[in-house]
C-alpha cells in the first residue's frame, strides 16, 4: 500500500513535470507565429490591442508582416463600419442639437474612413506600395481623432470607446504597414 | 522470499532510480514526497513563466477585443497622428497636428476653391501622383501621370494624359492606359518613354498584375501619325519582365528611359531593394521584348531602402544645353537620382558612368545615391526628366502632394499638383550641384510688372510691397547684406538647420531676411521665404535658404514644418532668389536654382484680395537692401482639349 502510494506520487510528479515541459515546447513550436505577432506589435503604439486583435483572426498564425497588416486592416474596416452604424442609430434617437451636430460630423469622418482610407490602405498593402498604406491608415486615425474632438465641450460622448478603438487600431495598422517599406 | 523491490512499469520510469532498497518505510516516503514537491515546484514555475504570453488576450477583454462597453465617461484625449510615418517612428514627414488640443479647421468652399492653382498642372478632380513618360513629339509636349479616376486618394491607378505646345498651357486628353489586362489589372503604374532611332516611341511601364506581382510591360502609340498620341497599344506578349531571382515581387517598379550602349543595345535601370539596401538593376535589350539582366547593380547603397522612380541621365560639364539620354562622351558627367520610399524625398548624385562594367561611381561618396543632395527641400517626389529634342534641354517634372488634411482633400475633391517643369543643368561653378530653373516659357504668363530698387530694410523691420493681388506672382529678387555686419558678427560653432530652427521669428545676427508671401495685412498668416547667414567660429559664412510654414495658416490641420537647406554662395555672388506664388503652391529657387524649396500652404485669411507681399529683415545686427522685379501671373487656362471626338472622361 505504501509502495503504491509512493509510486503514484512519483508518477504524478513526473506527469506534472512532463506536462509543464511539453507546454513550454509546444509554445516553442508555435513560437514563430506567436513571436512574429509579438515582435510586430512591439513596434506599434498599442501593443495589447495589436496582439489581441491579430490573434483573434485564425489567419494570423501563419501570416507574414504583410498578412498581419492585411488582417489589421480588415479588422479595422469591420470596427469602423460597426461604429458608423452605431452613430447613425444614435442620430435617429438623439434630441440634443449639440450632440446631433457632433454625431453628423462623425458620420462624414467615418464615411471617409470606410470609403477611402481603409480601401486605400488595403490596396497599398496588397499591391506593394506601402507608403500609401501608411497614409491611408494614418488618415483614418486622424478622422477618428477629428470625430472625437467634436465632443470636446459636450457632457456626453456616447461613442467614445468605439471611436478610440478605431483610432488606436488605425495607428496600429499604420505602424505595421510602415514595416513593409 | 518475496522480492520486495518494486517493479516499475516501463512508461513511468524516466531516469529515476527505483532500485533503492526499501529498508524502512518512512525514509523513501519522505524522499518521494520531497521529489514530488520539488517537481511540483518546477512544474508550477514552468507554468508561471509561460502564462504571460498567452493570457493578455483573455485578461484584456473578457469578450471580443474590439468590443466596447457602453460607458459614457470621457477619458484622456486621443493622440493625433502625423500624416507621414506613424506615431512611434521617426517623424520626418508631414507633421499634421500641433498638439491634441487643436480643432479641425472649419474649411469653407471659398477657402478650399481658392487653393486650386492657376498655372500648375493638375487634373480637373481626384488624385494624381507620379509623372510618367514625358516627351516631345510632332509639335506637342506630352505629359502622362498616375491618376485615380474615382477618389482624391491614391488607388485604382491608371495613366492620365495631357498635351501642351509650351509646357505651360495644358489640354486634358482621354486616359492613355487603363487596367484592362491581367498584367496591369491591379494598377497601371509608373513608366518612361524611349525614342527609337526611327523616331518611334516605346513606353516601358510597371503593371501590378492580377496577383499583385510587379511586372514590366511594353506599350506604344496605336497610330504614330496622330500627334496627340491618344490611343496606345499594349504588346500582346506582356509582361516582358518579371521580378528576377533575389528580388521580391513587390520591389520591382518604375523602369527608366533607355540609353544606347556602344554595342548598339538599349540599356535601362529599374529600382529595387535587397533587405534595406537600395539598388538599381540593369537590363540590356535589342527589341524591348527580350531582355538580358546584367550582373550586379548600377549602384547599391545600404540603409536607403526601396529605390523608386530611378532616373539616370548625362549632363554637360561645359555646355548650356541638355543632352540626349544616350550621350556618353568625356565632357559629360552622369546624374543618378532616386526617390526614397522610406522618407518621401528625391535625392541626386553626380558621378561617372562606366559602361563596360555597368557601374555608376559618385564623385563624392559622402553624398552617395540616396544620402546626398535633394532636388527640392520641400514637398517634391517621384521626379522624372526627359530630353526635349525640340529645344535641346533636359526637363524635370516632380509630383507635389498635399500638406493639408485628407478630410480637406475629400471636401475639395482633388489632391496633388505637378511642379512647373524645370530645366536641369550641372552647376559649372560648384560642380557638385544641379541648377533647376522654371522653363523659360513660363515668362509668357507674365502680365504687368513692378520694380523696386535698393529697398532698404533695417534690422527688425517689415516693408510692404504694393503689387496688387498677391496670389499669382513671379518674383525675382536680389539681396545685399551690410558688409560691416558680416565682418563684425561673432561666430559660433552652433550648427544651424532650417528644420530645427525657430523659423523666421528666430533672430540671428545675420538673418533671417527675405520675403513674406501669402501674408495678410496683420501678418496673422504669413509664409516667409528667406535667407539665414550663420557665421562659424572660424569666421566662415554659411548661407541657408528656408521656407517657414509655421504661421502660414491659422488652421492647425496643415503642415507647419520649416523646410530648407544650405545654399552654396560663391565669392562675389549676391543673394538671389526667384519665387513663383500660385495659390496653395510656392516654388522658390535660390541662386539660379542651386537650392530649391516647394511648399504647399493653406491660408484662411491671406487669400484672394487679402493676400499681400512683404519684405522682412529679422536680423539683429545687419541692415539689408533688396532689389526686386515682380510680375502678376496670368492663368494657364488648363482645360480639356476642345472638340475631341472620343472624349472618354
Amino acid at each position: 500500500m505504501k509502495n503504491t502510494f509512493s509510486l503514484a506520487l512519483l508518477q504524478l510528479s513526473f506527469c506534472f513535470t512532463f506536462f509543464a515541459l511539453t507546454h513550454i515546447s509546444a509554445l516553442e513550436l508555435h513560437g514563430h507565429g506567436a513571436s512574429l505577432i509579438e515582435t510586430t506589435c512591439q513596434r506599434t503604439p498599442f501593443y495589447n490591442l495589436c496582439v489581441s486583435t491579430l490573434r483573434s483572426d485564425p489567419r494570423s498564425s501563419g501570416a507574414d508582416v504583410a498578412g498581419l497588416a492585411r488582417i489589421g486592416a480588415d479588422k479595422l474596416k469591420a470596427k469602423a463600419t460597426a461604429t458608423l452604424r452605431q452613430i447613425t442609430a444614435l442620430l435617429k434617437v438623439t434630441k440634443d442639437p449639440n450632440l446631433t451636430t457632433a454625431l453628423r460630423e462623425c458620420v462624414d469622418y467615418y464615411n471617409a474612413i470606410v470609403k477611402y482610407d481603409i480601401p486605400e490602405a488595403v490596396e497599398a498593402v496588397v499591391k506593394g506600395d506601402p507608403k500609401f498604406g501608411v497614409e491611408g491608415a494614418t488618415d483614418a486615425a486622424n478622422e477618428a481623432d477629428a470625430c472625437g474632438r467634436g465632443f470636446k465641450n459636450q457632457p456626453r460622448f456616447p461613442i467614445y470607446d468605439s471611436n478610440k478603438v478605431v483610432h488606436d487600431l488605425s495607428a496600429v495598422v499604420a505602424s505595421i504597414v510602415q514595416l513593409l517599406l | 522470499m518475496v522480492d520486495t523491490r518494486p517493479f516499475l512499469p516501463v512508461s513511468s520510469s524516466d531516469g529515476s532510480n527505483p532500485s533503492e532498497p526499501l529498508a524502512n518505510g518512512r525514509k523513501p516516503m519522505k524522499a518521494l514526497l520531497s521529489i514530488f514537491f520539488g517537481l511540483l515546484a518546477v512544474g508550477l514555475l514552468a507554468a508561471l513563466l509561460t502564462s504571460n504570453n498567452g493570457s493578455d488576450f483573455v485578461t484584456e477583454n473578457e469578450h471580443d477585443p474590439l468590443a466596447s462597453s457602453t460607458t459614457t465617461t470621457k477619458s484622456e484625449p486621443l493622440r493625433p497622428l502625423s500624416r507621414g510615418p506613424a506615431a512611434g517612428v521617426s517623424e520626418k514627414s508631414n507633421r499634421l497636428f500641433a498638439d491634441e488640443n487643436t480643432v479641425a479647421f472649419p474649411w469653407n468652399n471659398s477657402m478650399l476653391s481658392w487653393q486650386r492653382t492657376a498655372f500648375h498642372f493638375q487634373p480637373e478632380r481626384n488624385w494624381m501622383n507620379d509623372p510618367n513618360g514625358p516627351l516631345f513629339y510632332k509639335g506637342w509636349y506630352h505629359f502622362f501621370y498616375q491618376y485615380n479616376p474615382h477618389a482624391p486618394v491614391w488607388g485604382d491607378i491608371v495613366w492620365g494624359h495631357a498635351v501642351s505646345k509650351d509646357l505651360i498651357h495644358w489640354l486634358h486628353l482621354p486616359l492613355a492606359m487603363v487596367a484592362d489586362h491581367t498584367y496591369d489589372k491591379s494598377g497601371v503604374w509608373t513608366g518612361s518613354a524611349t525614342f527609337l532611332p526611327d523616331g518611334k516611341i516605346v513606353m516601358l511601364y510597371t503593371g501590378s498584375n492580377a496577383q499583385a506581382v510587379q511586372v514590366q510591360n511594353l506599350a506604344y502609340p496605336a497610330d504614330h501619325s496622330d500627334p496627340l498620341l491618344i490611343n496606345w497599344i499594349k504588346y500582346s506578349g506582356n509582361p516582358v519582365l518579371v521580378p528576377p531571382p533575389g528580388i521580391l515581387s513587390k520591389d520591382f517598379r518604375d523602369p527608366t528611359t533607355a540609353w544606347l550602349t556602344s554595342e548598339g543595345k538599349w540599356r535601362f535601370a529599374i529600382g529595387s531593394k535587397v533587405n534595406k539596401t537600395g539598388v538599381a538593376l540593369v537590363y540590356d535589350t535589342k527589341d524591348f521584348i527580350n531582355y538580358e539582366k546584367l550582373d550586379g547593380f548600377l549602384r547599391a547603397v545600404d540603409g536607403t531602402g526601396m529605390w523608386e522612380c530611378v532616373d539616370f541621365f548625362p549632363v554637360s560639364k561645359t555646355g548650356e544645353n541638355g543632352l540626349d539620354t544616350s550621350v556618353n562622351t568625356p565632357d559629360v558627367k552622369h546624374v543618378m537620382k532616386v526617390s526614397l520610399d522610406d522618407d518621401r524625398h528625391d535625392y541626386y548624385t553626380v558621378g561617372t558612368y562606366h559602361e563596360k562594367n555597368v557601374t555608376f561611381v559618385p564623385d563624392d561618396l559622402t553624398i552617395d545615391v540616396g544620402i546626398g543632395l535633394r532636388y527640392d527641400y520641400g514637398v517634391y517626389y517621384a521626379a522624372k526628366t526627359f530630353y526635349d529634342q525640340n529645344k535641346n534641354r533636359r526637363v524635370l517634372w516632380g509630383w507635389i502632394g498635399e500638406s493639408d488634411s485628407e478630410a480637406a482633400d475629400l471636401q475639395k475633391g482633388w489632391a496633388s499638383v505637378q511642379s512647373i517643369p524645370r530645366t536641369v543643368l550641372l552647376d559649372k561653378k560648384t560642380g557638385t550641384h544641379l541648377l533647376q530653373w522654371p522653363v523659360q516659357e513660363i515668362d509668357s504668363l507674365r502680365l504687368n510688372s513692378y520694380e523696386f530698387n535698393h529697398v532698404s530694410i533695417q534690422a527688425g523691420s517689415v516693408v510692404p510691397l504694393e503689387v496688387g493681388p498677391a496670389t499669382q506672382l513671379d518674383i525675382i529678387a536680389e539681396f545685399k547684406i551690410e558688409k560691416e555686419a558680416l565682418e563684425k558678427a561673432t561666430g559660433s560653432n552652433v550648427t544651424f538647420s532650417c528644420s530645427s530652427s525657430g523659423g523666421a521669428k528666430e533672430r540671428g545676427a545675420l538673418g533671417p531676411f527675405g520675403l513674406l508671401v501669402l501674408a495678410d495685412d496683420s501678418l496673422s498668416e504669413q509664409t516667409p521665404v528667406y535667407f539665414y547667414i550663420a557665421k562659424g567660429s572660424d569666421g566662415n559664412l554659411k548661407t541657408f535658404f528656408c521656407n517657414d510654414q509655421s504661421r502660414s495658416s491659422v488652421a492647425s490641420d496643415v503642415n507647419k514644418q520649416i523646410y530648407g537647406s544650405m545654399v552654396p554662395v560663391l565669392k562675389g555672388e549676391n543673394l538671389s532668389l526667384r519665387v513663383l506664388v500660385d495659390h496653395s503652391i510656392i516654388e522658390s529657387f535660390a541662386h539660379g536654382g542651386r537650392t530649391v524649396i516647394t511648399s504647399r500652404v493653406y491660408p484662411t485669411r491671406a487669400i484672394y484680395g487679402a493676400a499681400k507681399l512683404f519684405l522682412f529683415n529679422n536680423a539683429t545686427e545687419a541692415g539689408v537692401s533688396a532689389s526686386l522685379k515682380i510680375w502678376q501671373m496670368n492663368s494657364a487656362f488648363i482645360r480639356p482639349y476642345p472638340n475631341l471626338d472620343n472624349k472618354s472622361r
